[in-house]
């Protein structure tokens, strides 16, 4: 079924200007809160990501990603404190994830054989989908991140397993 | 004497390099769901996830037909979709909101490539105009479902829309 228009109204903003000229903008990708957004544009030949916060369009500096370009399928956990995404690591294609408050950078080995072709990192940061193609067909794979990554959640929620507070 | 200092410091050196090397081998790896991955790989190939909460959206091909599936972490099961699929369609990007509730959807039907998002609970799909038109091709969604960003081809150059949910 589709509806009509009906009386929803859809408010609408461009993600504003990349700082690089008429540069094109791909692979959006929000923070679980939506004040983060990342996006891969093209900086000097290369596919580069780039995060702002929002609405400000403040660029947010990135520790680790220089000179493993491109990039592409950026993808955000709930404040934006992780990051995942596929860089390019002279022949491989790798996925990684930048911890933006500890400045860590976590690798993720994959099976041998398989080449990521995008990924989706679960708000929390808990879990990370990977699609990968390899022995002839494409596949989605889920991998539990809980022993790798703290949980980014939102404000005010507790962490699943921490001591409960005594009133 | 000069030699035993040299070995005597690339000891020292290696002892003191030994926790970050072990640190390397022991450092925790990301673990495969196997239950939920052999279920998926049973399901067919598939590409274009989005993970979000308990719930993950994704393309599956299957019988020669992309579909979009929604599959429900907890209970390691796909959800019905209905109103959403249209044999005649061809869905390119998806993403879910953290309830598996609302999911923004590109596809191409007619020859027209559109944007639409999916309210589950009502089994009801609304077109999201772009304005100015454009040609969306991947989509993104806030883990609260309101708001999506989309990139979007306009005059032959990509850019990136953030649109409001109502």
């Amino acid at each position: 079924m589709l509806s009509g228009c009906g009386s929803w109204s859809w408010g609408r903003r461009s993600a504003g200007p990349v700082g690089w000229g008429g540069a094109d903008r791909q692979d959006p990708a929000l923070s679980g809160n939506g004040r983060v957004l990342a996006s891969v544009v093209r900086r000097d030949g290369r596919d580069t990501v780039l995060l702002q916060e929002q609405p400000s369009g403040t660029v947010l500096p990135l520790r680790h990603l220089q000179r493993l370009q491109p990039h592409r399928s950026p993808s955000l956990s709930w404040n934006g404190r992780y990051l995942a995404l596929l860089v390019q690591q002279g022949p491989e294609r790798r996925v990684l994830i930048e911890d933006r408050a500890s400045g860590r950078l976590h690798r993720l080995p994959l099976p041998g054989g398989l080449v990521p072709e995008s990924l989706s990192l679960a708000a929390d940061g808990r879990r990370i989908a990977i699609a990968t193609e390899g022995d002839g067909r494409s596949r989605v794979q889920l991998y539990d991140l809980t022993a790798l990554l703290e949980p980014d959640l939102p404000a005010g929620l507790p962490v699943r397993g921490a001591p409960a507070a005594t009133p | 004497m000069t030699h035993g200092h040299g070995r005597l410091g690339r000891m020292v050196a290696l002892a003191g390099a030994l926790p970050l090397l072990l640190t390397g081998c022991l450092a925790p790896l990301p673990q495969p769901l196997v239950g939920l991955n052999q279920r998926l790989e049973a399901a067919g190939p598939a590409r274009a996830p989005s993970l979000s909460g308990d719930w993950l959206a994704l393309i599956v091909s299957r019988g020669g037909r992309d579909r979009v599936e929604l599959v429900d972490l907890q209970r390691q099961q796909p959800v019905p979709l209905p109103g959403l699929e249209r044999p005649d369609a061809q869905p390119l990007s998806v993403a879910v909101d953290g309830r598996g509730e609302r999911l923004a959807l590109v596809r191409q039907l007619e020859g027209r490539t559109e944007l639409v998002l999916y309210r589950r609970n009502l089994m009801a799909l609304q077109p999201v105009p772009l304005q100015p038109p454009g040609v969306p091709r991947r989509v993104s969604l806030r883990a609260d479902g309101r708001e999506l960003a989309v990139e979007v081809s306009r005059q032959g150059q990509w850019q990136v829309d953030l649109i409001a949910v109502p």
